[in-house]
């Protein structure tokens, strides 16, 4: 064993924190979400529970044990949404939803045990813009990991009839307002501002849609092209994306799904619906069908913090330079000199880290070893990551 | 909600040790991890983008192709803390982190890939010779021994002979026989398989490695570590008469801790032959020191005579040692305790929240009811009267009163008021 010099560390001047944010680009193809596995109804990465209260998509067909879930996808409207009605389907578990995402995204509006209603805005309490009919989609933690990294959502949809929802020249253009599918963006925030942190759920900020080409610059707009309240608001912490179902109908051209009344075309008896028809004729189940039909790509990048402790252990000039290494010596002379009255000289390979007992908790390896001699003088950074 | 103090005796740490399983078959130069079957994707030939044999870490770039379905990828900001990724894609590779300046994306790629590899090494401690030359090429002034051949085995030298106290077999110099020595492995020819740590954890279970060499499927010999001391013997007799017993030999030895398989067996475990060693037309008998050959060491099918190396087949199999922290709590819920919710539904429904509110006076209803959930064995008659609750989780919280983990009941469990429940919890860390 080599010699244990103990040094002790100053905990003022000897230790710091740093903290590394690990990103990971996570692109979700449209074509693995709907057709890629299997006809709709059939698909075998899309997972329908008994309790038809939300739909699971994963990346491959879910028995296999290499699948990993990626998000699931729902949808509510609130009591006071046009859309409640006893004669709509699923009423009760559509309103139940919404209400339960308020309630733990936003929380309650005061003493009445009422829930806030979610709005594309970033105050939402004051009960402009607000989004009564939304579609939900929970990005699963494997993916989402610490959180979204703010300003790194993008979203492209099909906004066309049911059998053309993307108009291929406008994917093209990447968002160009002459087609059907638009891309949507939390472009306006950004790690410093643009997000609201008041509600339960952590960080939100708005998505908005995107106009324009990379070329002439992107312009960014809400329903509508004057307004400027988004399409939807995205939780970071949460990784949970909510858009309002007025994506669908309620934007200028050249949206078409209205107009042709094609949102959702129901596998059984070839119904059309427009979104309003799908979000009360339908099941949640059908109505999640009809977005993930309209899903052309999603892609974000998620954030991993990793916090590290960086120890300067600092050798001065006249402090190890000698071994106890067995090797060190030779014949009883050092090996490392030839002269009596040269200065002695070691190789530093290891720093041991002990706690206040002398007790060993960690060694730390110097990638080769660095030589040390009286007239040096050492600081060793030692970075522990956890 | 009442918060209840775990005492110290209602939480105890222990230490879990598992054994997972590996086993790796190899034939065909194509490595076989636990039997896994091939998988084949929409996008990809296989849906973890890994060859056979490998693990993937993560396990989330399933059935990706680049352009069709893009593949998830690691990157950071360089920056002060001086952070890098071991493996990087940027261009400039691994010195990007150097090069790079301040705010350039490191970027990494998925999926990192393990699996185990075959070193064949003849003459295992051969080092290059470098030399000096004068005016001409054949004018040589002097010549030394340089870089080894093998770096790995030099690695390893150290270690082998630490663990010659476990057995003799480690040793890289054998015992005295008169003017020479029992071995000196430097001379030997050694197979050396590198298992990495994530297969097994902190180390090999000692007992457990087994090395079975197949030849046209049938076992013509195996390896055991039966004294647990790192020592692989033959445990079988050789089914041909004509071929010496080397049951109980020792073919080589297994580092447990550092994941290393080193075999210096060269008897012949029969009399066929056939092409294994690489750029080498020539046959040659089974023996251990080819045992694995194809594992990723370039071995391949001769196009030649003897064109039979897919009649050897070989499996590895060991087990690891993992270690987990488990703690383990006890919450008690004792007689007359945890008998009440503050769930709305533990009340009857429609009864008045307050009795009593003005300008000057707030006052609750005090005569709410506890619904009853007593249940009787007659229809449509209630039974009669008696707390009780159904505790569905137990919550953790620290010292501060921070929640800081749910432990959910699979059913919920009733609780009357005379009755003591504990909850064991168990945490793995």
């Amino acid at each position: 064993m080599p010699t244990l010099n103990y040094e002790s560390i100053n905990t003022n001047t000897d230790v710091t924190t740093t903290r590394t944010l690990l990103h990971e680009s996570i692109p979700l193809t449209g074509a693995i979400v709907s057709g890629t596995y299997g006809q709709e109804t059939s698909e075998e990465n899309i997972k329908n529970y008994t309790h038809g209260m939300f739909q699971s998509v994963y990346d491959y067909p879910y028995l296999s044990s290499s699948a990993n879930h990626i998000f699931d996808i729902t949808m509510g409207y609130h009591s006071s949404s046009p859309f409640s009605s006893s004669a709509s389907e699923q009423n009760a578990k559509k309103i139940n939803l919404y209400t339960e995402f308020a309630q733990v995204l936003l929380g309650y509006t005061g003493s009445d045990n009422i829930v806030e209603i979610f709005e594309s805005d970033l105050d939402f309490g004051d009960n402009n813009n607000q989004m009564k009919s939304c579609y939900f989609v929970n990005f699963s933690r494997l993916l989402t990991k610490d959180q979204v990294k703010k300003g790194s959502f993008s979203m492209t949809i099909g906004t066309g009839s049911w059998l053309g929802p993307f108009d291929l020249q406008a994917v093209a253009a990447n968002g160009s307002t002459s087609g059907s599918a638009i891309v949507i963006t939390d472009a306006s925030s950004s790690e410093v501002g643009g997000t609201n942190t008041k509600g339960n759920g952590g960080e939100y900020a708005v998505l908005y849609r995107r106009y324009g080409t990379e070329a002439a610059g992107y312009t960014y707009s809400g329903i509508g092209a004057a307004n400027e309240n988004g399409v939807g608001v995205i939780f970071y912490q949460a990784g949970i994306v909510v858009l309002t179902s007025s994506i669908w109908d309620r934007m200028g051209p050249p949206i078409k799904a209205i107009g042709q009344g094609t949102f959702y075309r129901r596998h059984e008896g070839h119904l059309k619906q427009s979104i309003s028809g799908a979000f009360t004729g339908s099941s949640i189940s059908g109505a999640c069908d009809a977005l993930r039909h309209r899903i052309a790509n999603i892609s974000f990048n998620n954030t991993t913090e990793i916090n590290s402790t960086i120890y300067f252990c600092r050798a001065a000039h006249n402090k190890f330079n000698y071994s106890s290494n067995p090797t060190y010596i030779s014949g009883s002379k050092i090996r490392v000199k030839n002269v009596s009255s040269d200065s002695p000289i070691s190789y530093i390979t290891t720093i041991g880290l002990y706690n206040a007992s002398n007790e060993l908790l960690a060694v730390a390896k110097l990638s080769e070893p660095i030589k040390k001699d009286p007239t040096t003088e050492l600081t060793l950074r030692v970075r522990l990551d956890y | 909600m009442s918060f209840k103090k775990f005492e110290p005796n209602d939480i105890i740490l222990n230490t879990m040790r598992t054994h997972p399983q590996s086993e790796f078959f190899i034939f065909d130069s194509v490595i076989y991890y636990n039997s896994e079957k091939h998988i084949s994707g929409a996008f990809t030939s296989s849906v973890k983008n890994v060859p056979s044999g490998f693990i993937s870490l993560y396990e989330y770039n399933i059935d990706k192709l680049s352009g069709s379905n893009n593949f998830i990828y690691p990157w950071i900001y360089k920056d002060s803390a001086r952070a890098s990724l071991r493996a990087s894609v940027s261009t400039g590779g691994g010195t990007e982190a150097v090069t790079g300046k301040f705010g350039d994306k490191l970027i990494g790629s998925y999926p990192l890939s393990s699996s185990i590899m075959r070193e064949y090494m003849v003459t295992a401690g051969e080092r290059r010779t470098d030399t000096q030359t004068g005016s001409s090429p054949t004018d040589v002034i002097g010549s030394w021994l340089s870089a080894p051949t093998y770096p790995h085995y030099f690695a390893l030298k150290n270690a082998l002979d630490f663990y010659g106290a476990r057995s003799k077999h480690y040793k890289i110099t054998g015992s005295a026989v008169g003017t020479s020595y029992d071995w000196i492995k430097d001379q030997q020819t050694i197979n050396l398989i590198s298992i990495p740590e994530i297969f097994y954890g902190s180390e090999i279970k000692p007992g457990s490695v087994s090395l079975k060499w197949y030849f046209t499927g049938s076992l013509i010999g195996e390896l055991q570590d039966t004294k647990r001391n790192g020592e692989l013997i033959q445990i079988n007799t050789s089914s041909n008469p004509a071929l010496p017993d080397n049951s109980g030999s020792v073919a080589g030895v297994v580092m447990y801790q550092e994941g290393f398989v080193l075999l210096t067996g060269s008897w012949a475990l029969n009399t066929e032959e056939i092409g294994i060693i690489k750029g080498d037309t020539s046959g040659y008998n089974p023996k251990w020191i080819y045992f694995g050959a194809g594992a990723q060491d370039n071995v391949l099918q001769p196009l030649t005579v003897p064109a039979s190396f897919n009649s050897a087949s070989f499996e590895l199999s060991f087990k690891g040692t993992t270690e987990t922290q488990v703690m383990t709590m006890f919450a008690h819920a004792k007689k007359g305790e945890i008998n009440y919710s503050n769930n709305p539904t533990f009340l009857e429904f429609g009864q008045d929240e307050l009795k009593l509110t003005s300008s000057l006076v707030y006052e609750e209803n005090s005569d709410r009811v506890i619904k009853n959930t007593v249940s009787s064995s007659h229809t449509d008659y209630s039974g009669s009267f008696k707390r009780q609750v159904y505790v569905s989780r137990v919550g953790i919280y620290d010292d501060n009163k921070n929640l800081i983990g749910i432990a959910t009941l699979a059913n919920p469990v009733r609780k009357q008021e005379d009755q003591d429940l504990t909850f064991k919890i168990r945490l793995d860390i």
